[in-house]
């Protein structure tokens, strides 16, 4: 079920109504997890099954990590879950990609074999919840949780409907606590819950959407090279959607966790006012670096070994968040350039941090602007669909088709600068702010005047329920 | 003493404080780092909800009102999950209509079901290459019914990749994908787009009010044609029909999309990126698997004892010309029927099918499309040996 969808909105209606109606808090955790299987289940009723599979069987594990006294014991119940959960997430979503390069391999020796084409179809949101599952049985090996007595808030705390699919990254840790007490329904945070689905909607079905999707879509999708001007607006066009797309499914998430009563953390902080690349991976995806950070950085060493041994933990870590979003090797140097990004940066930050032009502003916009640029480079490994396109669109970019073709409208350029020169301008002004402290600051005639404008954009908009685009992860 | 629920709660919060310790940006930004609460703006929270919603429902009604001003009338929006709602009613034995815009206006379902005996079922649409519905269809081992398929040789033929064999793919991707919610969402959406009348996808949208703002391009732009305006409307069994403002005679409404369509059906300029004569070799060689294609899927469905009759619906004016010089007949509806056998009604053979103008030169008028259907249904009854 998609947030921009009239399934959704007749949905989301009737478990508010019922949600807030009913007294007994056991019963609207029931009601809850029913709403959650039923949002998931829209999508593809058998998929639910394997949800609660997921999620009975770390219940279970935690439970068993909890009750062994001794670490290798606890460490060998850790070690099922992991291994169940990357399993699946495995099978279906790299079960394909490990079989094409298998037989990549096997060509390089000369063997031919010919794999047979497994017919799999990826459950929507896996990466997510195998995500919030597996942070439940983590934190309780490592002493930080103590294992919840009940099945049913363990399948809420996994499953909650508002980020279940595509984010945050709720662990049960942040999750648990808040099913203790039953919320009160507070009216300021409900409409304020309301306020921000309206813009969630807003950057997805107006500025996404609307603005950039189109003209981000034809760029990569054509087969011919392109001048600068087009090849760039592309790529700038793809760092807007996907910014709008993926930080307006989690203002949506928030917003519709609060009018339930629920707390999650920002997703999101303004990142494209990132001044560094370590900065930018503080303000994008915050609850996917935040995961990979406490879960495999900090394991593997962090930054407490040698210099050398710490660039090679960054490069690991963002490969493997690379592979995380899709099963192709674009992907992987999505990854890996952001990896030799961060290695770049700290070679920097110790070369010149001492320097006394280091903190001026000039310098700061120099190197918000140069993180931006890098980003936007490394978002073509994102979008293109192999390194075809991936070269072509970087030639294009850096002049080397000066007689290509110019595919793009004088209307949508001028979207692309507009809505982009906004997103950076808005982002630099809010940087070291909160959101909600910005909003404060306004009169409340022009928050009046925002959220009317918003709403009715979506309505004239209409939209016509383009999936997320985290949604394939 | 302590309680369990506080010692529960205290170790829960542990993982920031053992990990790390909050930046300062954290402070600022994620609130307090160990009781975190999402904080809420102080603001006048419900006076602002009650003027957004006034606000809201006046804007809403009054552009309803100003649309309605514009000719606009409510109509389903066609995409493809209506389209796959009538897909999912195909029987073993039904009469099924696919293919392009003309099949889809200039036929008639209340004639077709008089002169058939069956409700067809209308699977064309607006700019849709008919080829991917018959080779589903053909794949469908249980369908032994009949197929009527327009014919327009551009779209019947158009490359995949292109946007009417986009379109043809889209839908029956769909038909094949459909979840539950996108199920719902559709039969959700039909009740208020048969009452709402700004309701259109495609038009008094924000996105189509940008594509009419008067910027020029840059000289040499390879810049898509336009997409034709708003001129019909349909139900819930697809049924098309043009509306009056475009069917009567001196439409400015016909004359306008009369001249959209001439960009549309002009061959595009050969790509840059590839010489000439190998893009003519591609494009011959396209064509040629089409045809191949569409034969393999015609003689499977004709095994299993299903019938298919090709037809080619009226067109008028400088897109007649255009098509006939483009796309000539004997290089294209000719060779279609030699190769798969099937039968065909060209409708300027008939004498009594030829005499139908297109008010925008593509589409029959509502109320010839009735007459038209009426006329053509003997000679398809006659064709399908029925």
């Amino acid at each position: 079920m998609l947030f921009n969808s009239l399934t959704f909105v007749l949905f989301f209606v009737t478990v508010l109504i019922l949600y807030w109606s009913i007294v007994s808090w056991t019963l609207r955790k029931n009601l809850l997890v029913v709403a959650s299987y039923i949002f998931y289940g829209a999508w593809n009723p058998p998929f639910a099954a394997l949800l609660f599979s997921t999620t009975a069987m770390d219940f279970w594990l935690g439970r068993q990590i909890g009750k062994a006294k001794v670490r290798h014991a606890k460490r060998r119940w850790l070690v099922a879950s992991v291994c169940m959960n990357l399993s699946m997430l495995g099978f279906f979503k790299y079960g394909n990609f490990l079989l094409q390069n298998f037989q990549w391999l096997l060509a390089r020796i000369g063997v031919i074999y010919q794999p047979p084409h497994l017919d799999i179809l990826l459950p929507v949101g896996i990466s997510f919840y195998t995500f919030h599952s597996l942070s439940y049985t983590l934190d309780i090996y490592r002493g930080v949780l103590q294992p919840t007595k009940s099945l049913r808030d363990f399948i809420l705390a996994v499953s909650f409907f508002p980020q279940l699919v595509a984010g945050p990254i709720v662990r049960a840790g942040d999750f648990l606590p808040q099913l203790v007490h039953p919320p009160r329904l507070k009216a300021n945070q409900f409409l304020w819950g309301l306020a921000l689905m309206t813009l969630g909607l807003f950057e997805k079905i107006v500025l996404a959407d609307t603005m950039l999707s189109g003209s981000a879509d034809r760029v990569f999708g054509y087969a011919g090279p392109l001048v600068a001007l087009d090849s760039w607006a592309g790529v700038l066009a793809f760092a807007g959607q996907i910014f709008f797309d993926f930080a307006g499914y989690s203002i949506c998430a928030i917003g519709a966790a609060l009018t339930l009563g629920f707390h999650l953390k920002d997703n999101f902080r303004f990142p494209y006012a990132a001044i560094g690349f370590s900065d930018f991976w503080r303000r994008w995806h915050i609850s996917l670096s935040t995961f990979l950070r406490d879960y495999l950085y900090i394991p593997l060493g962090g930054n407490q070994v040698r210099p050398f041994r710490a660039a090679l933990n960054l490069v690991i870590v963002m490969f493997l968040g690379g592979l995380w979003h899709g099963a192709a090797w674009t992907f992987v140097v999505w990854g890996l350039l952001h990896g030799s990004y961060l290695v770049i940066e700290r070679v920097f930050r110790i070369l010149f941090e001492n320097k006394p032009w280091a903190g001026s502003p000039l310098s700061r916009v120099i190197a918000g602007f140069a993180t931006y640029g890098a980003v936007c480079i490394a978002w073509v490994f994102f979008r293109a669909s192999n390194f075809t396109i991936a070269n072509r669109m970087l030639t294009g970019m850096f002049g080397g088709h000066p007689h290509g073709d110019m595919i793009l409208t004088t209307r949508e350029l001028l979207q692309i600068g507009i809505v982009t020169a906004s997103v950076i301008g808005m982002h630099w002004t809010m940087r070291d702010d909160s959101f909600e402290t910005t909003v404060m600051r306004l009169p409340a005639w022009a928050v009046t005047a925002i959220w009317s404008v918003m709403a009715l954009a979506i309505i004239f908009t209409q939209g016509n329920s383009n999936a997320f685009i985290y949604f394939q992860f | 003493m302590r309680s369990s629920i506080s010692n529960f709660k205290e170790r829960l919060r542990l993982p920031r404080l053992f990990f790390r310790r909050p930046s300062r940006e954290e402070q600022i930004h994620g609130g307090p780092p160990l009781e975190f609460e999402r904080p809420i703006p102080r603001a006048p929270w419900r006076g602002i909800a009650v003027v957004v919603t006034i606000v809201v429902i006046a804007a809403t009604t009054a552009w309803e009102f100003y649309s309605r001003s514009l000719g606009y009338a409510p109509t389903l929006n066609d995409n493809e999950d209506l389209w796959t709602l009538r897909r999912r009613a195909v029987q073993p034995e039904s009469l099924v209509v696919i293919g392009d815009s003309r099949g889809w206006y200039d036929v008639d379902l209340d004639e077709f079901e008089k002169g058939f005996g069956k409700r067809p079922i209308q699977l064309a649409g607006g700019g849709m290459c008919g080829f991917p519905v018959l080779e589903d269809l053909a794949k469908d081992e249980n369908f032994h019914g009949t197929i009527v398929c327009s014919f327009v040789p551009r779209i019947i033929l158009a490359p995949p990749g292109t946007p009417p064999f986009e379109r043809g793919e889209k839908v029956v991707k769909r038909f094949h994908s459909q979840t539950p919610a996108q199920w719902a969402s559709e039969y959700l959406a039909m009740p208020l787009e048969e009452h709402i009348a700004f309701l259109k996808q495609e038009e008094l949208t924000l996105d189509d009010y940008l594509k009419k703002l008067p910027i020029p391009n840059r000289p040499g732009a390879l810049v898509p044609p336009r997409s034709p305006p708003y001129f019909g409307t349909e139900d819930r069994e697809r049924r098309s029909r043009m509306i009056e403002e475009c069917a009567r005679p001196d439409s400015e409404l016909a004359k306008r999309i009369q001249q959209i369509w001439i960009p549309l059906f002009t061959p595009p300029p050969p790509p840059s990126y590839i010489p000439k004569d190998v893009f003519m070799v591609k494009i011959k060689e396209g064509i040629e698997k089409r045809f191949a294609d569409v034969t393999a899927a015609v003689a499977k469905i004709r095994a299993r004892g299903g019938k298919i009759v090709f037809v080619r619906f009226p067109h008028s004016g400088g897109l007649k010309e255009l098509e006939d010089r483009t796309t000539p007949r004997d290089r294209t509806w000719d060779p279609l029927l030699k190769m798969t056998g099937a039968p065909g009604i060209y409708y300027s053979d008939f004498p009594d099918l030829a005499g139908f103008t297109c008010p925008e030169w593509s589409h029959l008028s509502a109320g010839d499309s009735v007459e038209f259907t009426r006329r053509l249904v003997p000679h398809l009854r006659a064709a399908l040996q029925m």
